[in-house]
């Protein structure tokens, strides 16, 4: 290795082959290289800078007399800092100099590291003397046009950015000079705007009469990033358009909006027009009322009545950044003056918080995946996250406290520090992030003068961005690796700084802390939360006051956590009752260690806790009585589904131990409703699938129909010979393991005697045992369980109904089926599923009943009953008054439609079709797929159907504790629904046409195939 | 309070009107009105009117009884019948759910649904409808079972003393008086039939107009002790009323329906879109001919179309493309000639903007124009080329919206189950009748 490739990694540069290949060319021939070498050092990217340096000397030869400058104190000459730092941190503006040597002086600027500003006022004397415009006169006309005025003013512009450029380069730390550049930026921008003003006027004097021109008063606003005066090196200008007519008489209104328009154009196309000198940025009009579409100058009269009638809640928040930026000062103030009330008081206007909190949905939504990870700006974390967060609380607070009525960010931040509204830590820190991100921007797009918020992908590019945002004060010499990381952990503080700033406060004013927290009164606490979308503001305030009073270390743990939690319960249905919840679960809670340990340390864990707080009833209710499954959010492993097997050998333990009846089905129904709950958990964490949580829940089921089984018949055979054996035969959606939260136990009962006993006896032994086993599950037992959902037994679908006998003995009911059993009882059976009860019984049962439920043929009179059966039951089970196209159950295209259709299938095919065989109905509707009994979209379209209906009535029961098989129509409710079957917030009305339409076309599949 | 409010509200104060009525429209495009006492309109304003809407046809469930009519400032008008002391106004309302959110089952907003969905891709639409009615004697039939109509005048005819003439002058200067204007009036074919045409203006305003409109008339006819109707065919004999209405598409301030140079100056867009509603007119009908009588001017012959087709200037077509005037690009537009005088506006344009729409996003062809007479072809010559029947009756209509799934995506799957549930009824109604056609024919030979 020769030693000069050492010494060039020492000095930092990267691309060692092309470098020593630019040391070798002719234009460095006669500078010292040992010098040059140092001099390089200084630059952020040595590489770039080398080449820069060769083009500028091969293209301006004169620029050789600058790489050296004199130091004030010494008197020797030193490398010229203010070049190399240029050198390596922009090649656009190397471009510049070599297109305009003679602009070279400017490599004089001395390299300061506290850099002053340049004075507004200065700027634009400078750009307007460019163009030949007297920067005295009340209204400067130019005494250039055309291209010529282009080219001046642009070149002047330019200058004025390198020199800027170098001051940021030279400065000890960017991130402290941040502000002042953004300012000087906007100001440089104001000037050019002002002089392109002038221009303008000048060239209109050829279209219109010189009087009308001049009587057009006209005040160009600054918006957004430019009205804030933190704009970056290259950013479009958003501006608006302000015009007047200055005297009476001279031209009407509809003449000086021409004059005002042609104006506006001019001076757009004077700063970006196509010309040898490229143009600056895009003059970008579209923040105006009606955007692309509308005037683009109106007078003053025409904004405010424009805002006062049409505008949307987003063009207010625009105008908080407005400001008069260039052209007639006093009118632009006065525009100022007139839209300031309506900026503050937008926070009174109906739909903010909705719009609020869908403008921080777009914030934080997933940005393209081929920008995911480099994206500065948008995203968790970015610079847009900041200036949210900012301006909500602007907009929160800013109609009381004129204080907080600022333009940019880095003043609004002290302001609300000062006002209290934020903790100085937080904002600090806040303030600290934006900066830095601001500064990684900065040096990004200086490099080629291009927008874009995206890193860098290039190691070296990250590198030498790396020491651009360290600053050249710093001494260690910073890798791309700690870029990443530093900018990582800004993201990731500034995401957690949202939940603290904005919630934090509302802690401190309940708690009464006198900490360095912002202490907020009460009543913009109450605003604040209001905003946050907690609609019981009050009774959230007393929540919170509750839970973070007193000195216990639960108070003190939740003073920490509340604010992040408070984020997240906002984020669900039902903020204000997912606060309740969460103070009954800590109050019952507060001293177990776990549990302040899993809030601290489990972060996932207390975000899904707080989201099924505040979406689900049914977990609440559950939750306040059996606290301790709170645990269970830490632990993935505990909210796997319990197979039956454990959950039974669970239950013989306890009835070993338990003798006594009425204590061991206490304690079976207390182990089903921990299932339930378990189940019901882990469905909100989203763990679990559909058809996993129906075979959850009908284990649980089936596990307390099999325990209540054994106890009863102890129970009844004690002290008598035991004469016969009972089976427990699910049916319906039970048999298909199908069920949902709330579901009844739809069952028969068959009974066999034992060798030898009477029959009579038998049967009524049997009876006994049933009617113990179907009492003892729903009757209520002691001490009560509390927010039990109780198992209702329903033998309904036995044959005969609701006047056959209760139980049958297996030869009862072979001989039943024999002679008497009519078409529906077969379709019935296709669900029957043994569930609790001897196992040969169980196989002796199904060999009797699979001829009846997969006959040989169905004739033309079974199948025209079934249908006739079908027909009755829409008009006659649907509740009075019920809307069938909302009833899921009995509706339209809802599950009893799909499932009849189905049964049919089953009835006719599954006798040659084994596949067909099933108790589920999903099962055998793929079966028939794949038969070819139905068409692939038909199938889709029965199975999307039942489904969703299944969903629904999920969600239902989940979120209002209750079951319900009717589509809601309250909004809230809907709301709710539609979230739990995963729509995006806010999409209530769409869920309930994707319903509606879905259903009615599963209705029309059933209508053809099964009526025919 | 935003401007407008605050300008109804001092109106109302300035001009002394002391009621204020509050119009909406139920599924098959009846009127209701509600009346406020002034001092209520400012909370109506903020909060909207409570109403139970389970009374409405069409608008609510059985259920959710609980509607809020809330109304639209910029409709607020003066109505002039009601004579300059004591004045009557009206606004017409959207119907809000209990949460404040926009009713599915609200026509207006099904329209603004279907004028948003234009907005999306670019498009503002403008609608200049031609209305026809009778005016008749009374709304008693004579003796014959016929209705009366008030002369024997026949298409342009210049009637001296005219009734109808009376009626139209002040018909007309009323219309202006509420802001409507008019761009033409004349003597129909019928005995006793008009013709008045609003000037084109937004898809919703025009609804909005034809609502009115037809309200002003009827007024206007009880003052002068007669009577009118925009039943769709009042008379087996004479032609049915129509409401031909010609549709443009702009985006921005050019008109997207012209292009000059192509065949009849018609952009690709223009095709499309007539692509569209012609596809799709045989679902629509039941919405744009929504009685069962309306089937019996689509049916009666004379210039009614009856068949799915389009043509340059061929009034037997279906959608016609208005003689071109050179030099007036801006006012290129298709006239749909299905829509009948009695159909509910809000729907009507809905779908049939909708259906165009539709043509438009897909890109459908659109199939050669006819060039002759379309009804004078035999029923085989139309099948060859393509001219298929629009449905023959009420129930056939239903059957065919039934089958649709862009219908359902146009009006919202409420107002399509609505509306076709209302329609069924009907028909079912109407099946029960004996008319005094079967008695004339059978009667008298069975």
């Amino acid at each position: 290795m020769s030693s000069l490739t050492r010494t060039l990694i020492t000095l930092g540069f990267s691309d060692l082959e092309k470098s020593e290949r630019f040391l070798g060319f002719r234009e460095l021939a006669d500078i010292d290289r040992d010098e040059l070498l140092t001099a390089l050092k200084s630059a952020n990217d040595p590489d770039l800078a080398l080449q820069s340096l060769v083009r500028l000397l091969s293209a301006v030869p004169a620029a050789r007399g600058r790489l050296t400058a004199v130091d004030p104190e010494t008197g020797a000459a030193v490398p010229n800092e203010a070049l190399f730092r240029l050198l390596g941190a922009s090649e656009a503006l190397v471009d510049f100099l070599i297109r305009h040597p003679e602009h070279l002086d400017v490599l004089d600027t001395p390299a300061s590291p506290e850099p002053a500003a340049v004075p507004q006022g200065v700027l634009r004397d400078s750009l307007l003397s460019s163009v030949c415009a007297s920067p005295g006169a009340a209204v400067p006309v130019a005494g250039l046009t055309g291209t010529e005025a282009r080219i001046a003013l642009r070149t002047q512009y330019r200058r004025h950015l390198v020199e800027l450029a170098i001051r940021d380069l030279c400065a000890a730390s960017p991130q402290d000079v941040m502000p002042m550049v953004g300012a000087e930026l906007a100001d440089l921008a104001a000037a050019a705007l002002e002089a392109a003003l002038a221009v303008a006027r000048a060239e209109l004097a050829a279209q219109f009469p010189a009087g009308d021109v001049a009587a057009v008063k006209f005040a160009v606003i600054g918006m957004g990033k430019c009205g804030a005066r933190e704009l970056n090196y290259i950013s479009d200008v958003d501006v608006m358009y302000v015009i007047e007519v200055d005297g009476a008489g001279l031209p009407d209104e509809v003449q000086a909006v021409t004059v005002g328009s042609a104006l506006a154009s001019a001076v757009s196309q004077t700063i970006y027009a196509p010309e040898r000198e490229p143009g600056l940025w895009e003059v970008d009009a579209n923040l105006r009322p009606e955007g692309k579409d509308g005037p683009l100058v109106r007078t003053l009269g025409s904004y405010l009545s424009y805002y006062q009638r049409w505008a949307a809640d987003w063009e207010f928040q625009a105008l908080l950044k407005a400001r008069a930026m260039a052209g007639d000062q006093e009118l632009g103030e006065r525009f100022e003056h007139a839209v300031a009330p309506l900026i503050w008081t937008s926070s009174e206007r109906e739909g903010f918080v909705a719009s609020v909190q869908a403008m921080r949905r777009r914030v934080t939504a997933n940005i393209r995946d081929s920008e995911a990870g480099r994206q500065i700006k948008l995203g968790k974390g970015g610079l847009r996250d900041v200036e949210f967060t900012v301006q909500l609380l602007q907009l929160v607070h800013a109609k009381n406290d004129v204080s907080l009525q600022q333009r940019g960010t880095t003043a609004a931040i002290q302001a609300l520090t000062a006002a209290g509204y934020i903790g100085r830590t937080d904002a600090a820190k806040l303030d600290a992030a934006y900066r830095y991100l601001r500064v990684l921007e900065h040096r990004i797009q200086l490099v080629h003068m291009r927008r874009t918020h995206l890193m860098p992908t290039a190691p070296d590019q990250l590198r030498a961005l790396a020491r651009a945002v360290a600053g050249p004060m710093n001494l260690k010499r910073p890798s791309a690796e700690s870029l990443m990381e530093d900018w990582g952990r800004v993201k990731r503080q500034v995401h957690a700084l949202y939940e603290h700033i904005f919630y934090r406060p509302i802690l401190a004013s309940a708690a009464h802390l006198s900490a360095a927290d912002a202490a907020l009164t009460t009543d913009t606490a109450r605003a604040r939360l209001a905003a946050l979308g907690y609609r019981d503001a009050v009774g959230a305030q007393r929540h919170i006051e509750a839970l973070t009073a007193g000195v216990s270390r639960r108070a003190a743990l939740q003073r920490q956590l509340l604010p992040v939690l408070l984020g997240w319960l906002a984020d669900g249905v039902d903020p204000d009752s997912g606060l309740l919840a969460f103070r009954r679960v800590s109050e019952a809670l507060g001293t177990s260690h776990w549990y302040l340990g899993m809030l601290r340390d489990h972060q996932a864990a207390a975000e899904r806790l707080c989201h099924v707080l505040s979406s689900s009833r049914l977990v609440t209710d559950l939750l306040e009585v059996s606290p301790e499954a709170t645990a269970w959010f830490g632990n993935d492993k505990e909210l796997r589904p319990v197979a039956f097997e454990a959950q039974w050998a669970e239950i013989q333990s306890k009835m070993s131990r338990h003798p006594e009846p009425a204590e061991a089905i206490r304690l079976i129904r207390l182990i089903r409703q921990r299932e339930v709950l378990r189940t019901a958990i882990a469905d909100c964490s989203g763990l679990l699938s559909q058809d996993q949580v129906s075979k959850a829940l009908s284990d649980a089921d089936r596990a307390a129909v099999l325990g209540a089984l054994l106890v009863a018949e102890a129970d009844v055979q004690a002290g008598a010979p035991a004469l016969t054996r009972v089976l427990v035969v699910a049916m319906g959606r039970q048999g298909g393991r199908e069920i949902g939260y709330g579901s009844d136990a739809d069952v028969m009962f068959v009974h066999r005697p034992v060798d030898g006993a009477d029959e009579v006896q038998a049967q009524a032994q049997a009876k006994d045992v049933v009617a113990k086993l179907t009492s003892m599950l729903t009757q209520p037992v002691r001490p009560a369980i509390m927010a039990e959902r109780v198992l209702s037994i329903d033998a309904d679908l036995r044959p005969e109904g609701k006047n056959g006998p209760l139980v049958r003995s297996l030869e009862a009911y072979r001989e039943y089926y024999a002679r008497w059993s009519s078409p529906w009882e077969a379709q019935a059976l296709l669900r029957a599923r043994p569930m609790a009860g001897s196992d040969e019984l169980a196989a002796d049962f199904i060999a009797m009943i699979d001829p009846v439920r997969y006959p040989a043929a169905l004739g033309e009179t079974e199948l025209r009953e079934i249908k006739r059966l079908k027909a009755r039951m829409e008009s006659e089970r649907l509740p009075r008054g019920a809307d069938p196209a909302r009833h899921v159950k009995l509706g339209r295209g809802g599950l009893s439609d799909v499932e009849w259709l189905v049964q049919l299938w089953q009835l006719q095919n599954a006798h040659a079709e084994a596949s067909l065989r099933t108790t589920q109905t999903i099962g055998a509707l793929h079966a028939a797929l794949a038969l070819g009994i139905v068409d692939r979209e038909d199938a889709g379209v029965l199975e999307g159907a039942w489904r969703l209906a299944g969903k629904i009535r999920n969600a239902n029961v989940i979120w209002s504790g209750k079951p319900s098989d009717v589509l809601p129509s309250a909004r809230g409710d809907l709301e709710a629904v539609a979230r739990w079957c995963g729509y995006e917030p806010g999409n209530a009305a769409a869920f309930e046409e994707d319903y509606l339409g879905l259903t009615r076309r599963a209705r029309a599949v059933f209508e053809r195939l099964f009526y025919g | 309070m935003d401007r407008q409010q605050e300008f109804v509200l001092r109106t109302i104060e300035e001009r002394d009107v002391r009621f204020v009525r509050m119009w909406f429209t139920d599924v098959v495009g009846s009127l209701k009105s509600v009346a406020l006492a002034p001092a209520e309109v400012e909370g109506a304003f903020t909060e909207g009117l409570g109403f139970d809407g389970s009374s409405i046809e069409g608008l609510s469930r059985v259920f959710e009884s609980d509607m809020l009519a809330q109304p639209d400032p910029s409709t607020f008008q003066i109505l002039p019948w009601r004579g300059t002391t004591e004045q009557t106004s009206r606004m017409f309302c959207d119907i809000l759910t209990p949460d404040g959110e926009p009713s599915a089952a609200d026509p207006r907003n099904v329209l603004k649904r279907t004028l948003a969905r234009a907005a999306d891709m670019g498009f503002t639409c403008y609608t200049h409808p031609e209305i026809e009615f009778y005016l008749l004697k009374s709304d008693r039939p004579g003796p014959d079972g016929i209705p009366i109509p008030v002369d024997q005048a026949g298409y342009f005819d210049h009637v001296p003393g005219g009734v109808a003439q009376d009626f139209r002058r002040t018909a007309v200067t009323m219309l202006e008086d509420v802001g409507i204007s008019v761009e033409f009036s004349h003597h129909e074919g019928g005995p006793g039939q008009n013709e008045i045409d609003l000037r084109y203006a937004d898809a919703l305003a025009t609804a909005d107009n034809i609502m009115t409109f037809r309200t002003v008339i009827r007024e206007v006819a009880i003052q002068q002790g007669t009577y009118a109707t925009f039943m769709p065919k009042p008379f087996s004999q004479h032609p049915g009323s129509g409401m031909h209405t010609h549709f443009s598409l702009f985006e921005g301030d050019t008109n997207a329906f012209h292009e000059p140079g192509a065949e009849y100056q018609l952009s690709k867009t223009a095709r499309q879109f007539m692509a569209g509603i012609l596809r799709h007119a045989p679902e629509f009908t039941a919405v744009t001919n929504q009685f069962v009588n309306s089937y019996k001017r689509l049916w009666g012959g004379g210039e009614a179309p009856s068949y799915v087709s389009w043509g340059h200037n061929n009034r037997s077509a279906l959608m016609r493309v208005p003689l071109y005037k050179p030099g007036k690009g801006q006012a290129s537009r298709l006239e749909y000639r299905g829509i009948d005088s009695a159909a509910n506006p809000y729907l009507a344009y809905a779908v049939l903007l909708g259906a165009g729409l539709k043509g438009i996003e897909e890109g459908y062809e659109l199939p050669p124009a006819a060039v002759e007479d379309v009804s004078a072809l035999t029923t085989a010559e139309r099948r060859a080329l393509g001219h298929h029947p629009l449905p023959s009756s009420l129930h056939d209509a239903v059957r065919q919206m039934e089958e649709s799934e862009l219908m359902p995506e146009i009006l919202g799957e409420q107002v399509f189950d609505h509306f076709l549930r209302n329609k069924r009824d009907e028909w079912q109604d109407y099946r029960l009748q004996v008319t005094p056609y079967e008695i004339d024919r059978y009667l008298g030979v069975l």
